[in-house]
């Protein structure tokens, strides 16, 4: 027992290590990662010690970038699943070993959620108010106490998987399969559970018409699952090109598909909306055509939306045409996604619901810097985060850090294009 | 360069810019965020409970001069003051009274002095039906024409109720009709508003919701 | 035998020299980095009075046993005279039995002076800058609820003005309250008595009940409330006018310390044209039970949402 809890912590203890060695680009990268952090960090004391009076929200807005980017990251978690789905559904082969990255990837989405749904509250100081059993937790009535349970939930369930997997390759060990298959599918419907929770936090609020509506949970699943794959096609670009991890152009263009479909349904989610909003002509469709054409003189957010959009369209056509399948192509394509779906998901159905207000009210919104600075920090902390996952499983994915070599001089201290191929 | 001392470069590099951060932060460069736009005090007679007439019981419990209200000072006891008409059936308030302007009851219905006070005993009042009621007594006078007003009034849904609902704990006082209402021109004064909302985040005042408004 | 991981990689050559370079370069960047972490933190230093042990463990409202609401209350007076150098009265109030609050709200009486607005600000210690008004007076035109066509900020030489009536907006204390079903920690719930209150040393600040709120009645400390010393008022009730704080939700409470004493709400008893009326339901004397019996025509606002408010909107004439 005890020596199985010293091997953990000496495992424990090289990933840590090797997460401060690199070459010049990870120094580089991280050390850019680090100073963003630090800004956020320095914004968010501010904000502690002022209050949210330091963001651009008020009482008519009262809800922002932050909640905005919740949103759109806990989609970003749950497309982690369609990767699994294939894999383990379907026995994709292709897909096989880069599972786990966007397992991992989801820990780093909800690592994000969490933050900033922290930096949301305006006292976070009681946080175990929301504890189960220590404070009082008002579920199952309250959605947004499904929410928490959902989102650590998943967390451990993916720190579960991933963490196994990992240790057992570092092992050399064949995981068994009853410790980590049935997570797996638990995850599955986990993921789809996670963002419909989200989404419910809109559409059960009867108060906001703008959310109240069936379409919200639908069109969240379907653009989660453009952007996500997305960010994690990108994510195995970058895997293949700064390591000699071995990822093939198959499983790429396997993601591709999965993108392609989703976005052709997130497009006719949107055509749906549109059409219902604006063709019965009732009162309730003011805060769209505040976000489309703008209301009374008031128009901030229709170049955002409309950009969106664009993007949106760009991206599906490119998805669709055969003669664009090479994989030129393919990085533009998901830059397109995930910066349209960003958009539409969180400037684009956060910050209408509030204008006008229930009462009529138009006050606009724009994040202020101190908000601002506070964004790029979570965003810097968790593509540090995701940096780090990478940086150890890589590693030993490949074999080049594992038990068999533990007490040699750490030589792959020197950066990973230097370790010679393997085959994966 | 070789990939050695790039790395050096970018870790010196690195270094530079914590130094520089560690000091930004500790001398606040970016100033502080949080700011205030100056909201002016709201005059204490915005919250003021008193209402916007005395009436001639409030003067009898408050032990004010009453002797503007002793008619025969002036008038005599024996004749009935005449009323004068002009061309248009207006009424003609005599010069002694030009502090009265008369407004109550459209289309001149109700400018006969003596619906009201009563002409053989000036601090009086009479009804339509025959009864007579003292200087303090107005209400009943009111409502003697204006029912349904004074049936709401009565149940507490009219005028201006004050002190405490629960009748078993403490006392309430109901305010009379002229406290509001003028006798003689009983529309209710209109008055300058309060001022109106400010926004957190800007020195104007709340954005109009519409601009095309009827 | 050769084993690839363990060739020498191109550029380094082993030995100490190496290490120790590189480990005193490491660590000098990990010492600035954690330099500028500790800088990054020092807005904190500005932080006084947020929170202490006290108040960070104080259990929920309903949980508190009487012995600990006492303390608790005491706690209170202790840091509103410190803060404004007026001693309070701060009490625990409970719902009285048989009681259930109405409010009805005439519209062909109300000129929409704001004298209510202001009278509950001073009546409730709201903070005046940045400004917390529970209540807000909408214009609206002849004929028309749409709230598109309200203009909160109408600002005449004198009201009321000719072609407009004007309606108030306050927390309609609903029966089936939104706000109530989506506070993750049950800081906001339904009393006995009808009134939805909030206990502000437990809620969290994460304003999903602001956004659920079809009334926009809900209000959220941005910032520290701001109360001019000479203007606060001592008479205080726990769930009710006691100065809030940075970070938590407040909301019209029906003026809980006075309307659980028997006395009417600072609103109604400013109100010059008596538009307001305000009572037990359950008692068929009052005069909110005999407008509800004898008027004909009611508007509860945003009916077809079900949050069956507690405020009925009528008209005279």
């Amino acid at each position: 027992m005890r020596r199985a809890i010293r091997n953990y912590l000496v495992f424990l203890w090289r990933c840590a290590r090797v997460a401060f060695v690199g070459d010049w680009r990870y120094y580089a990268w991280m050390g850019l990662l680090t100073i963003f952090c630090l800004l956020g960090l320095n914004a968010y004391a501010k904000q502690f010690v002022h209050g949210l009076i330091t963001t651009g929200m008020s009482d008519e807005v009262s809800w922002g970038v932050y909640i905005a980017n919740f949103t759109f990251l806990v989609g970003v978690a749950a497309a982690a699943v369609m990767m699994v789905i294939p894999v383990y559904i379907y026995n994709n082969e292709e897909l096989h070993d880069l599972v786990i990255f966007g397992e991992l990837l989801a820990v780093a989405a909800i690592l994000m959620c969490l933050a900033f749904v922290t930096v949301d509250l305006g006292r976070p100081d009681r946080f175990w108010h929301l504890i189960p059993g220590i404070g009082e937790f008002n579920f199952p009535a309250s959605m947004l106490s499904w929410d928490v349970i959902v989102l650590n939930g998943y967390l451990l369930l993916n720190v579960h998987i991933c963490g196994y997997l990992l240790y057992c390759r570092y092992r050399n060990r064949k995981p068994a399969k009853w410790f980590y298959i049935p997570f797996v599918f638990i995850a599955i419907v986990w993921a789809v559970s996670i963002h419909t929770v989200t989404a419910f936090l809109y559409v059960g609020l009867g108060g906001r018409p703008f959310w109240n509506s069936a379409i919200v949970g639908p069109r969240f699943l379907a653009s989660a699952f453009t952007a996500g794959p997305a960010l994690i096609i990108l994510a195995l670009q970058i895997i293949r090109g700064v390591t000699r991890y071995h990822i093939s152009d198959k499983a790429l263009l396997t993601l591709r598909s999965i993108v392609q479909v989703s976005m052709l349904i997130n497009v006719f989610l949107l055509a749906n909306e549109v059409f219902k909003e604006f063709y019965s002509g009732n009162l309730h469709v003011i805060s769209s055509k505040y976000l489309y054409v703008g209301l009374h003189g008031h128009h901030a957010l229709v170049p955002w939306i409309w950009t969106a959009i664009t993007f949106n369209l760009i991206a599906m056509i490119l998805l669709v045409l055969p003669v664009t399948r090479s994989l030129r192509w393919l990085n533009l394509t998901c830059v397109l996604c995930i910066v349209g779906i960003w958009i539409e998901k969180g400037m684009g159905l956060v910050i209408p619901g509030f204008i006008p207000t229930p009462l009529g009210e138009m006050v606009e919104y724009s994040p202020s810097l101190n908000e601002t600075l506070i964004c790029f920090g979570i965003w810097s902390f968790g593509l540090l985060c995701y940096t780090i996952f990478l940086r150890m499983s890589v590693p030993i994915l490949q074999g080049t850090l594992s038990k068999a070599n533990e007490g040699q001089p750490e030589l792959e201290m020197a950066g990973p294009e230097f370790s010679p191929a393997r085959p994966s | 360069m070789n990939a050695r001392s790039k790395t050096s470069v970018v870790l010196r590099i690195l270094m530079i810019l914590f130094i520089g951060l560690a000091g930004a932060f500790l001398a606040d460069l970016w100033g502080h965020p949080q700011r205030l736009y100056p909201i002016p005090e709201v005059d204490p007679s915005v919250i003021d409970t008193a209402t916007v007439r005395q009436s001639y019981a409030d003067l009898i419990r408050a032990k004010a001069d009453l002797s503007d209200f002793d008619c025969y000072t002036c008038h005599e006891k024996s004749k009935p003051p005449p009323l004068r008409f002009d061309a248009n059936q207006n009424i003609i308030i005599p010069k002694e009274h030009a502090d009265i302007v008369m407004g109550h009851g459209r289309h001149n219905r109700n400018n006969n002095c003596f619906n009201c006070h009563n002409e053989t005993n000036l601090e009086q009042f009479q009804t339509k039906d025959g009864r007579e009621l003292k200087l303090s007594e107005s209400t009943p006078l009111c409502g003697s024409c204006h029912g349904p007003t004074y049936r709401d009034w009565e149940a507490g849904a009219h005028g201006r109720i004050s002190g405490y609902w629960n009748r078993e704990l403490g006392a309430f006082t109901r305010k009379d009709c002229v406290n509001c209402h003028n006798p003689h021109s009983p529309g209710f004064p209109p008055r300058k508003p309060g001022p109106g909302p400010h926004l957190l985040h800007s020195a104007g005042e709340a954005v109009a919701a519409s601009e095309s408004k009827p | 035998m050769s084993d690839p991981i363990h060739a020498n990689p191109a550029g380094a050559t082993p030995g100490n020299g190496t290490s120790r370079r590189s480990f005193l370069r490491t660590s000098a960047v990990l010492t600035t980095g954690l330099a500028a972490l500790a800088a990054s933190l020092a807005p904190l230093r500005e932080l006084s009075d947020f929170t202490s042990a006290e108040k960070f463990f104080q259990k929920y409202y309903k949980e508190l046993t009487p012995a600990e609401m006492a303390a608790v209350l005491k706690r209170i007076e202790r840091e509103v005279e410190k803060q404004y150098g007026i001693r309070p009265h701060v009490r625990d109030l409970k719902p009285m039995d048989g009681v259930e609050f109405v409010y009805a709200h005439n519209l062909t009486r109300c000129i929409g002076c704001r004298k209510c607005v202001h009278a509950c600000v001073a009546e409730n210690n709201q903070s005046r800058n940045p400004e917390i008004q529970y209540i807000r007076v909408l214009r609206l035109p002849h004929g028309s609820l749409d709230m598109e066509k309200a203009e909160h900020n109408y600002a005449p030489e004198q009201v009321p003005e000719k072609g407009y009536f004007y309606m108030p907006v306050q927390c309609q204390q609903c029966k089936n309250p939104p706000c109530v079903k989506v506070c993750p920690v049950h800081a906001t719930w339904q009393e006995a008595d009808g009134i939805t209150v909030i206990d502000y040393d437990w809620c969290i600040g994460c304003r999903y009940c602001e956004a659920a709120c079809p009334y926009w009645a809900r209000r959220f400390n941005f910032a520290k409330p701001s109360i001019p010393k000479d203007k606060i008022n001592p008479d205080m009730a726990y769930l009710g006018n006691r100065p809030r704080r940075q970070g938590v939700m407040e909301k019209c409470h029906f003026c809980i310390q006075r309307t659980r004493v028997g006395r009417y709400p600072a609103c109604l008893e400013v109100c010059p044209t008596g538009a307001r009326k305000f009572g037990n339901i359950l008692d068929p004397n009052s005069e909110v039970s005999h407008i509800l019996r004898t008027k004909r025509v009611f508007i509860q606002l945003k009916e077809e949402l079900g949050t069956s408010p507690r405020f009925f909107y009528y008209f005279d004439v």
